[in-house]
């Protein structure tokens, strides 16, 4: 699995559907479920997969997916 | 002053909020402006509101439903909410909400009490339904906001049935004491308990909506509280609409420029939300609220936790506005204790109860305490919105009152000029965000994990939350703690009860302090954790 299709099966973990596809344009407003706490498990489920650490300033700057996946490939490629 | 009247003795709230709004002269006027996550717009005039809501209890009749039939909405943000609430409470059946954001265990408890006999809900929430339909006998029907077709003959479409029913439908007069809606509440102990309150209730959310949020058919009100919970309705719905009054409801999730830009452009002038939201706002930059022209807004309203000083401080210089804040629960359906317009604001206070509501400082022995002295909260019995049960537990029911007095759970205490002051809960209960988590509902969750051998869970203060929640944990021997170990925690939490009770914190532990009758001692947890003294442990069972 490719460093997307990895981040594709946390987003169903966390938000426990399977039927999740992650585009890079999808927003918290997309995902029923996506609020700022389940945001939480979602950024710590991310660091512990990936074995990365966000910083906060990274985080708050995220709009969409696409941005959080930029930010996970910076630190483990794509 | 009370500008709602009763005309021929028509409490039924769906009907006063739509067809009474509409013979009043008010059916052109747009009730309800929905903006959806991307922004899109369409306003509902109360006209609207009026046929949507017949056709719903039209299609609730059809398929069998009648008067005490419970009938629950499970939905994000979305007119069909509204529709169906209305709908199901001009036939008289019992409207529930449930927090979108619930887990199967979360559903499970409250369909499976309530006896509910049918839902409303969407196609990705509906999945969640489906792995404990079984579970669910009472449970006949299940209608779908988001598919053109029926998937069965009990999984139904919103729009197809829609579609086969009359916007006409004729309310019966519904009395006073008629049960309306219902919503499920934790404690400290036990599961959820559905509090149950009467169609007479309108009179104290309407009451309250117009003397003590001041609103009027002139303003434009955004609540942002979720339907789920008992300010979403209470103050999301009917008292707003009970006086004719326009709302925006808006789908998207938290955004900070989002919101300044609805407050503007909306021009909304009162405002009603929660102190974590503002705990958030808090947090932006300056620049996000310089740039917005707020002049239309008159008065900011919050409600769900105490609200501390630095919010009203930060909004008076920031937004050059004061914050109200407002105390009620789910028991009492309506504001009972609260800042307000008119009375000067002692930034932490809950400021005064209502001119109708007589509030006390009880003490556990039941003594009434003056001035200055900490006790239990308490409300003389009898005001409209009073819950009328807690569904198939009346004996918790009738523990809750005393000599006459409704005990609120928290602690206070009333300073010389008549001022409460809010001290904590008498109880375990965590308030995260504004609601109210049983520590026992999350301690059990914990226990159907294999690795888990004993759990607690206490609230502990936090900047945003009020209190976050905190779990601790002893493990079974030879589980080794580790990082997936902790993730699996927090998202089976996550998706089990819901996203609001996964702990923040997950602390391992040798043994869960207990007494010996096997009780966790959670005042002792939280000692650990402040790193206090835990007092008096002699009862403890080590």
């Amino acid at each position: 699995m490719n460093t997307f299709e990895q981040l594709n099966s946390i987003f169903c973990r966390v938000f426990d559907d399977n039927d999740i596809r992650i585009m890079p344009d999808l927003t918290a407003n997309d995902i029923d479920g996506w609020d700022s706490l389940s945001h939480i498990n979602l950024v710590v489920a991310i660091e512990k997969h990936f074995k990365i650490k966000f910083k906060n300033s990274e985080i708050i700057k995220w709009k969409n997916v696409g941005q959080m996946y930029d930010s996970i490939k910076a630190q483990v490629g794509e | 002053m009370q500008k709602l009247k009763i005309q021929n003795n028509q409490f039924n709230i769906g009907h006063i909020c739509t067809k009474q709004q509409c013979e009043e002269g008010r059916g052109d006027k747009v009730a309800m402006r929905w903006i959806n996550a991307t922004l899109e717009k369409k306003d509902y005039t109360f006209n609207d509101l009026e046929s949507e809501s017949n056709r719903f209890a039209n299609v609730l009749q059809k398929l069998g439903f009648g008067k005490g039939d419970i009938f629950f909405t499970f939905l994000p943000k979305a007119p069909e909410q509204f529709f169906a609430f209305l709908g199901t409470l001009k036939l008289q059946a019992i409207a529930g909400t449930l927090f979108s954001n619930f887990g199967e265990d979360s559903l499970l408890d409250r369909l499976g009490d309530s006896g509910a006999r049918g839902i409303i809900t969407k196609k990705s929430l509906y999945k969640k339904l489906s792995r404990i339909r079984e579970k669910l006998p009472a449970l006949k029907c299940i209608i779908l906001t988001d598919i053109e077709e029926h998937l069965s003959d009990d999984v139904l479409s919103y729009q197809l049935l829609m579609s086969e029913v009359s916007e006409k439908f004729n309310v019966a007069i519904t009395s006073p004491d008629t049960p309306s809606v219902l919503h499920y509440t934790s404690g400290s102990t036990g599961k959820p308990k559905g509090v149950q309150h009467l169609h007479r209730s309108i009179l104290l959310q309407s009451y309250t909506s117009e003397n003590i949020m001041q609103l009027n058919e002139n303003e434009i009100f955004w609540c942002t509280a979720d339907q789920g919970w008992v300010t979403g309705t209470s103050y999301g719905i009917i008292g707003p609409w009970s006086l004719g009054v326009t709302q925006i409801h808006f789908g998207g999730a938290y955004d900070a420029e989002v919101w300044m830009n609805l407050l503007e452009e909306e021009q909304v002038s009162i405002w009603y939300s929660a102190p974590t939201a503002l705990r958030m706002l808090m947090r932006e930059e300056a620049s996000v609220f310089q740039k917005h022209h707020l002049d239309k807004l008159k008065h900011i309203f919050s409600v769900g936790e105490p609200l501390n000083p630095e919010i009203i401080h930060w909004s008076q210089q920031l937004l050059k506005k004061d914050i109200y804040d407002t105390w009620f629960q789910t028991e009492t359906g309506s504001i009972m204790i609260s800042n307000r317009p008119g009375i000067n604001i002692k930034p932490g206070s809950m400021a005064k109860p209502l001119d109708i509501i007589e509030a006390a400082i009880i003490s556990d022995k039941g003594e009434i305490l003056g001035n200055k002295l900490s006790g239990n909260l308490c409300l003389k019995a009898g005001w409209d919105s009073m819950f009328s049960m807690y569904l198939n537990n009346e004996e918790v029911y009738n523990k809750k009152f005393k000599n006459g007095y409704y005990y609120s759970g928290d602690l206070a205490y009333r300073d010389d000029e008549g001022y409460y002051w809010f001290l904590g809960r008498n109880d375990d209960v965590i308030n995260t965000a504004g609601h109210l988590i049983s520590p026992f509902e999350i301690e059990s969750a914990l226990l159907e994990l294999p690795e888990i051998a004993e759990s607690g869970v206490i609230g502990a203060q936090d900047d945003v939350l009020f209190e976050k929640v905190v779990a601790y944990v002893r493990l079974h021997k030879n589980v080794i703690w580790n990082d997936d170990l902790e993730m699996k925690i927090r998202l089976y939490l996550s998706n089990k009860l819901s996203s609001i009770a996964t702990p923040q914190q997950i602390i391992i532990v040798d043994e869960v302090p207990k007494n010996k009758s096997g009780k966790i001692m959670r005042r002792v947890l939280k000692a650990w954790y402040e790193g206090k003294d835990p007092g008096d442990i002699s009862t403890l069972d080590v």
